[in-house]
């Protein structure tokens, strides 16, 4: 079986480097390891991609966090930030079931797509998985989890953040 | 942030509104339906093209390089200058903001603002192929309103009957307006039994997205009499308001989503204005879902926060209600053509002052108030006055 990323790999040249393309065996696709989803948004704690944590900044001046790049806080404007690690739990502050996804959509269907305040504040949105929808509480609590998701343009695996109840 | 004062200069009037049908209409290019809203706005107006002296022009979806001066060209060419204006959903809204600041501040004597859009079938995306956004399922314009509304009916013990109503309203009124996209009316029920898009939001519970067309003549008070406008259908633009995002720290992922922009240029509009949200007889808000009205209303200082769902299933926001939204339909129900849908609503807004609205008029309508948002977080609040 040859997969799109196969594809893409003869395409770049690439498949005499990558010594683990054995396009008869699809199972051996996991011995790429898989990139961050958003290096700026998370940063994997491991070798295989299996744990990682969410990124962002602090400002030094209000306190405020921000998740994801920043170049400056966006609350208050000033340039003193640090960068911080803003962990893997959260709170459920909002979720819905979508049965319609959007284009490009590379999961199931339907998905949970949950809104996850995390305790320094900033919300980020991902998948909640591994939970029975009529178990899902708003305010319940939530911890990262990695997935590995094959690229929509070819090349390595996409390790995608999202959560499942603690 | 650091709320300005705004400062505005001559006073601004619509003097002229035009309105194409929304709806889908495959034989038209963007640039023919574009015509289709700015000749009627002219004639509304009774002026001539030739004294229009600045143009801008609202859509997203690209059609071709300088789509607003291809169009106008078929008017006739007459140097004057025409800006083509990318504002998200508040593409039409920020037209129509600039054409206020480009007379009010004395640069020109009138104004065409206007806006058209043909947009594609399906979901609406706002991130590009390969985007993070795509692998994590939130790039999703609906699922980000029901987050919105599953939080709001778990804060305010909305039930999902309230959310409903809106679309029972909605298309209520659309019933009445031969421009609007959707005309058939629903019961709750029906509302309720759609088909689900993402829980509590089914799908007639979501704008339809749509094709279609809207333009506005603006012209300077002390300039009316210079070009033989007629003032008494003339309305004045008390207040125009364009925000931008501000997250405080809530992330981007949720910026998108949230209707919080509006308090602030809504603030600012009843400061520039001196009008209080309580002299307010009608009002267009972004309604692209069902949740969206309600919050925009409430973050408009309309109804108190938390319980515009109330004033929704009391039919305090009908027509015939102390505060009726969204009277030609909204978006739920006129369909949303992105950067027509902001001078929709002025549209709208101008002939429920004039009384001039039929079987949807809003009895003594003297101060309207019209509410665009668009990804960004961008927001307009425009509020206009008669006489
Ligand atoms: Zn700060």
């Amino acid at each position: 079986m040859v997969t799109k990323r196969h594809q893409q790999a003869n395409i770049l040249g690439m498949a005499g480097q990558w010594h683990c393309i054995i396009p008869t065996m699809p199972d051996s696709e996991s011995a790429i390891t898989p990139v961050s989803i958003d290096p700026q948004r998370l940063r994997l704690t491991n070798d295989d991609a299996s744990t990682g944590t969410l990124i962002g900044f602090k400002c030094n001046e209000c306190e405020a966090s921000v998740f994801g790049p920043a170049i400056f806080c966006q609350q208050c404007t000033s340039t003193d930030l640090k960068a911080v690690d803003l962990g893997n739990k959260g709170i459920l502050f909002s979720f819905t079931i979508v049965r319609i996804p959007p284009a490009g959509w590379p999961g199931e269907i339907p998905y949970v797509l949950g809104q996850v305040e995390l305790p320094s504040g900033p919300q980020v949105l991902a998948e909640v998985i591994n939970c029975e929808h009529k178990d899902l509480k708003i305010g319940m609590g939530v911890e990262l989890v990695l997935k590995s998701v094959p690229a929509e343009n070819g090349g390595p695996d996409k390790a995608v953040y999202k959560w499942r109840p603690v | 942030m650091t709320m300005n004062k705004i400062k505005s200069g001559r006073e601004v009037m619509v003097v002229g509104v035009g309105l194409h049908p929304f709806g889908r209409f495959p034989d038209k290019d963007l640039g023919q339906l574009a015509i289709e809203a700015v000749l009627p706005a002219l004639e509304d107006a009774a002026v001539k093209w030739k004294d229009i002296a600045v143009a801008y022009f609202g859509h997203v979806y690209y059609q071709g390089m300088s789509v607003g001066e291809t169009s106008l060209s078929k008017l006739g060419l007459t140097g004057v200058p025409i800006v083509n204006v990318e504002n998200a959903c508040s593409s039409g809204s920020t037209a129509f903001w600039q054409a206020y600041w480009g007379i009010t501040t004395g640069l020109y004597d009138m104004a065409l603002a206007f806006g058209a859009e043909k947009v594609p079938r399906g979901p609406v995306t706002v991130t590009a192929e390969d985007a993070p956004e795509r692998y994590i399922g939130g790039d999703h314009m609906m699922a980000g309103y029901a987050l919105r509304g599953k939080r709001y009916m778990e804060e305010t013990g909305a039930p999902a009957t309230a959310l409903a109503q809106v679309t029972v309203k909605a298309r209520q009124n659309a019933a009445m307006n031969p421009f609007a996209h959707r005309k058939d009316t629903y019961t709750i029920e029906e509302v309720l039994n759609s088909r689900m898009i993402a829980d509590p939001l089914t799908l007639f519970q979501c704008c339809p997205t749509s094709e279609g067309s809207a333009a506005a003549v603006l012209c300077a008070r002390e300039d009316l009499a210079k070009y033989g406008i007629n003032e008494s259908r003339a309305v004045s633009v008390a207040a125009a308001v364009l925000t931008s995002g501000d997250y405080n720290g809530r992330g981007a992922d949720h910026s998108a989503f949230s209707p919080y922009r509006t308090e602030p240029a809504a603030i600012q509009a009843y400061e520039m204005s001196g009008i209080s949200p309580e002299d307010v007889d009608l009002v267009q808000v972004h309604d692209a879902a069902t949740i969206g009205e309600l919050q925009q209303v409430e973050a408009l200082h309309l109804l108190p926060f938390g319980e515009a769902w109330k004033g929704t299933m009391e039919g305090r926001t009908a027509l015939t209600g102390d505060i009726p939204v969204n009277t030609d339909g909204g978006l739920l129900a006129m369909g949303h053509p992105f950067g027509a849908s902001g001078i929709r609503m002025i549209h709208e807004t101008v002939t429920q002052l004039r009384g001039e609205a039929g079987p949807r008029q809003v009895a003594n309508a003297r101060i309207g108030v019209a509410q665009c948002s668009g990804a960004g977080d961008v927001t307009t609040v425009h509020i206009l006055k008669r006489g």
